[in-house]
């Protein structure tokens, strides 16, 4: 066992290791991309109007006018310090923007993943349950329509139910615009509680409620699929067949050996799932007014405000790599059958 | 029983978390009274140097005064100014009035030296400050309230300039770290109202209770964004918000919340037009560069019929290139749709008889309404050109084509136009002024910028004189250039678009100043 563990922790140095190579390949490629795109920050911010001069004159205020070596190597040299620089369209620091924006995402993306497992699941195993019958149907065709929804389409559906003809919930937004928000860490609910706000805590459920629920039923349909492919998977196993063959009951053969192994598959896809959302969920935020770091991201594009896009990238891939490295770990460290 | 324990269990706390959510959503029923406004997008910054968005310039205008204002009439008065103007014999010199006992939001007293700190800082440091473009050579200061602009040559347009929200009155010592850097999340002006809190997306706005004019007829604003135009639609029709003030919500919705207010159900109010769009000819190539092919191609467009089949007659069909309201009793048109008079031209040019003139118009892909103007024009080429003219389309981001119009890509590409300032000048000079002119061909000036790439001296000539010129006299000169350009159809004006916003029933009816701002301190819950 120790000498698994020493392996894992080589792999883990050894991944550790990638990481700033990995973002240096990232932040360079994403540099030029951006300057290879037509288009710039000028264009974006003085519109057709303005001449030579004053565009000139910007290009020089925003460092533009330098050559791209130049401020490649500028930037590099910036991003070894851990200064991302300033926005180009209102000058604030990049990572003022980030961490303001950062947390609404995580905080969706990690309740949307609970939610969508806590659809999910049972959806899943009420299909194996009732194999071939009528609820395995219903749960196959829930897990492949969920799936194949595109979700701007679902989203504006959840929006028009339950927000303009139920009135049910909030159109969009993170916080009541009435009550002042508790901010410490920027993640709201996490600051209502522990600040014992209700009434703020109240609010951010309220307006996370729908947002939440149409992305983890968006995303519910593959957990359901995995898991009730994987527990089917785990239940025609020998280890299962010698568990029946002791005279353990069924209900333990559920929880001690059919759904632990089930679940080692689900780790991976809440963990990949995790990452690309702490990326943002680009189309619900956009839908919702959800300010998080995707609907930055997309702004930023637009604006071509070249110094926030590379930050957002680079901040954001950190986080999926992290998160990958993460799940990695954990898996080995649950898998004993894993070897690196 | 076991398993029935727990999915009552269950049961219950999820109606226990509906019960405490529809509860909340009853609860937040506007306690304090304040108007919700909505508009599309975020605000990154509110400094008024910085600014140059419509929802910037919105919320500032609410916060701060300029020294001049457009009226309904679209006459100039006096705001932070206490009369109009006084210009000397050589026109180099501005006398201006201030009033006084006007105090700033953070205590301190406005005063001409408060004004000659916000005119310098924005020249200094103004995101638009081209659009004083070196025309202000020094500003005196001789007492508290008088303030002596001295121009390096004539201008006219300088009255125009200030009533721009740009040059909104900012407080000095509130701004005094902020000389060089921009302030993005907070402000200190005169208006009438005080920004109580700041962020991207919410802006919460109290009444200045010492406000020098007419306090607000509310208890305060909320001013939010919403990132499309799905949301705020549905926001205004779910109730959640009591004012929609949005340029860019689809057409669609326009019309779906025009056909509301018609029977009643929310009030629309409208704004003087302010938005010009119009296609731009790239006059440098040929056969563009021939006066006839342009005027046929000018002839080929249905205002009406787009106007009614784009925008549902929303939109006003538009034979000028300056939004009306400037120009009073202005008879300036440019070509009339007439298929069959462009048919004969284009014959005359050699086109028709299996000859056809490929026109490849470009519009922005990320505006809806450009894209059908495209397609729309496109189709009834189709139906009424025969084989004379055909048009191909390509849509292009927006940023793209701005970056690129003045390297001469586009041969004919749709855009549109807001002025800087509410004055004809700000619409006339960016599309037709020209530095560098040879013949008809601009090589370097706004009109390459604009992608037209013409100029002519004689509107070079009516330019200078304008700067000379006031009043009537200036107007006339103005409506001289246009009627120039519209002999040349470097252009061709489509329609021009008007500030919309719609409110509750239980809310005043949204109204306009004369440069399109929403005049927030006049929306007023009226049914409690």
């Amino acid at each position: 066992m120790s000498k698994n563990y020493n392996k894992l922790i080589k792999y883990t140095f050894f991944k550790l290791s990638l990481i700033p190579l990995s973002l240096l390949i990232i932040s360079s490629l994403v540099f030029i991309l951006l300057r290879v795109a037509p288009g710039d920050p000028v264009d974006a911010i003085l519109g057709s109007g303005a001449n030579d001069i004053a565009r000139e004159a910007l290009r020089t205020k925003l460092g533009l006018n330098e050559s791209i070596l130049s401020q490649y190597f500028n930037y590099l040299e910036k991003l070894i310090h851990f200064d991302l620089g300033k926005s180009l369209s209102n000058q604030e620091p990049v990572i003022n923007i980030i961490r303001n924006s950062l947390p609404a995402s995580l905080e969706l993306g990690f309740i949307s993943i609970i939610i969508a497992i806590l659809i999910g699941l049972p959806i899943g195993y009420l299909g194996l349950k009732n194999k071939n019958k009528k609820a395995d149907y219903i749960s196959r065709i829930f897990g492949i329509s969920t799936y194949a929804i595109p979700p701007f389409w679902g989203a504006m559906m959840a929006q028009l139910i339950f927000s303009v003809i139920l009135k049910i919930f909030p159109i969009g937004g993170r916080f009541p615009i009435y009550q002042q928000s508790t901010n410490i860490t920027g993640f709201i609910i996490f600051d209502s509680i522990f600040k014992n706000n209700f009434l703020a805590l109240q609010g951010a459920l309220y307006h996370i409620a729908l947002p939440s629920l149409t992305l983890g039923f968006l995303l519910s349909g593959i957990f359901s699929r995995s898991f009730r492919l994987n527990l089917e998977k785990s239940y025609s196993s020998q280890y299962v067949d010698a568990a029946i063959c002791r005279g353990i009951d069924n209900r333990n053969i559920l929880l001690n050996y059919a759904i632990p192994n089930a679940l080692l598959p689900i780790l991976t896809i809440s963990g990949v799932t995790l990452a690309s959302l702490a990326g943002g969920a680009l189309l619900i935020e956009v839908t919702f007014s959800w300010p998080g770091i995707a609907l930055r991201l997309q702004e930023a594009i637009t604006q071509r405000d070249y110094n926030l896009v590379q930050g957002i990238v680079l901040v954001t891939s950190f986080l999926i790599v992290s998160l990958n490295l993460l799940v990695d770990i954990l898996i080995a460290f649950f898998d004993p059958r894993i070897e690196y | 029983m076991f398993k029935s324990k727990r999915i009552n269990t269950f049961t219950v706390s999820t109606i226990c978390i509906f019960l405490t959510l529809f509860q909340y959503s009853c609860k937040t029923n506007n306690p304090l009274k304040r108007i919700t406004v909505a508009s599309s997008g975020k605000i990154n910054s509110i400094d008024p140097a910085r600014a140059n968005t419509l929802k910037a310039l919105q919320l500032i205008s609410s916060l701060g005064d300029t020294l001049y204002e457009l009226d309904n009439n679209g006459e100039l008065i006096p705001k932070l100014a206490s009369k109009m103007p006084v210009i000397s014999k050589d026109k180099l010199k501005i006398s201006i009035s201030l009033k006084t006992n006007i105090l700033f939001h953070d205590g301190t007293s406005f005063d001409s030296k408060a004004m000659k700190f916000t005119i310098e800082r924005f020249q200094r440091i103004g995101t638009n400050n081209y659009i004083l473009d070196k025309k202000i050579k020094s500003i005196e200061t001789p007492n508290k309230s008088t303030l002596i602009i001295n121009l390096n040559k004539p201008t006219s347009s300088l009255e125009g300039l200030l009533t721009s929200v740009n040059l909104t009155a900012i407080s000095p010592s509130f701004y005094k770290n902020h000389y060089d850097t921009f302030l993005n999340n907070d402000f200190a002006g005169t208006g009438e109202y005080v920004l109580k809190s700041f962020s991207n997306e919410v802006q919460i706005l109290d009444p200045n209770l010492n406000y020098w004019d007419l306090k607000p007829k509310n208890q305060g604003i909320n001013f939010i964004g919403y990132s499309n135009s799905s949301s705020l639609y549905g926001a205004l029709k779910s109730k959640q918000i009591d004012v929609l003030l949005s340029n860019s919500i689809d057409d669609t919705q326009r019309k779906d919340l025009n056909f509301l207010s018609r029977k009643k159900q929310i009030k629309e109010g409208i704004s003087n037009p302010t938005e010009v769009s119009f296609i731009t000819l790239r006059t440098n190539i040929e056969p563009l560069n021939k006066k006839e092919i342009r005027l046929a191609i000018s002839k080929t467009i249905n205002r009406e019929e787009i106007s009614k089949n784009v925008s549902y007659g929303l939109r006003d069909p538009s034979k000028s290139i300056v939004p009306q309201i400037f120009k009073g009793d202005n008879l300036v048109s440019w070509p009339k749709y007439s298929p069959k008079e462009a048919i004969k031209i284009l014959k005359e040019e050699g086109f028709c008889d299996g000859k056809t003139l490929n026109l490849p118009l470009t519009y922005r892909s990320n505006v809806p309404t450009d894209k059908l103007i495209a397609l729309y024009w496109k189709k009834d080429v189709q139906a009424y050109m025969e084989d004379c003219l055909s048009i191909s389309i390509n849509g292009v981001e927006s940023t793209t084509i701005y970056k690129n119009l003045s390297e001469g890509l586009y041969t004919a590409v749709i855009l549109d136009w807001t002025g800087s300032y509410s004055d004809p000048e700000a619409y006339l000079f960016p599309l037709l002024s020209c530095n560098k002119l040879d013949k008809h061909i601009c090589n370097q000036g706004e009109s390459v910028y604009s992608g037209s790439f013409w100029g002519s001296e004689k509107i070079e000539k009516l330019f200078l004189e304008g700067q000379n010129s006031y009043g009537n006299e200036r107007l006339k000169i103005l409506l001289n250039i246009e009627r120039l350009a519209s002999e040349e159809i470097p252009y061709i004006p489509i329609w021009v678009s008007s500030q919309k916003a719609w409110s509750q029933k239980n809310i005043s009816k949204p109204v306009f100043n004369g440069a399109g701002r929403l005049l927030m301190g006049d929306l007023e819950i009226i049914n409690e």
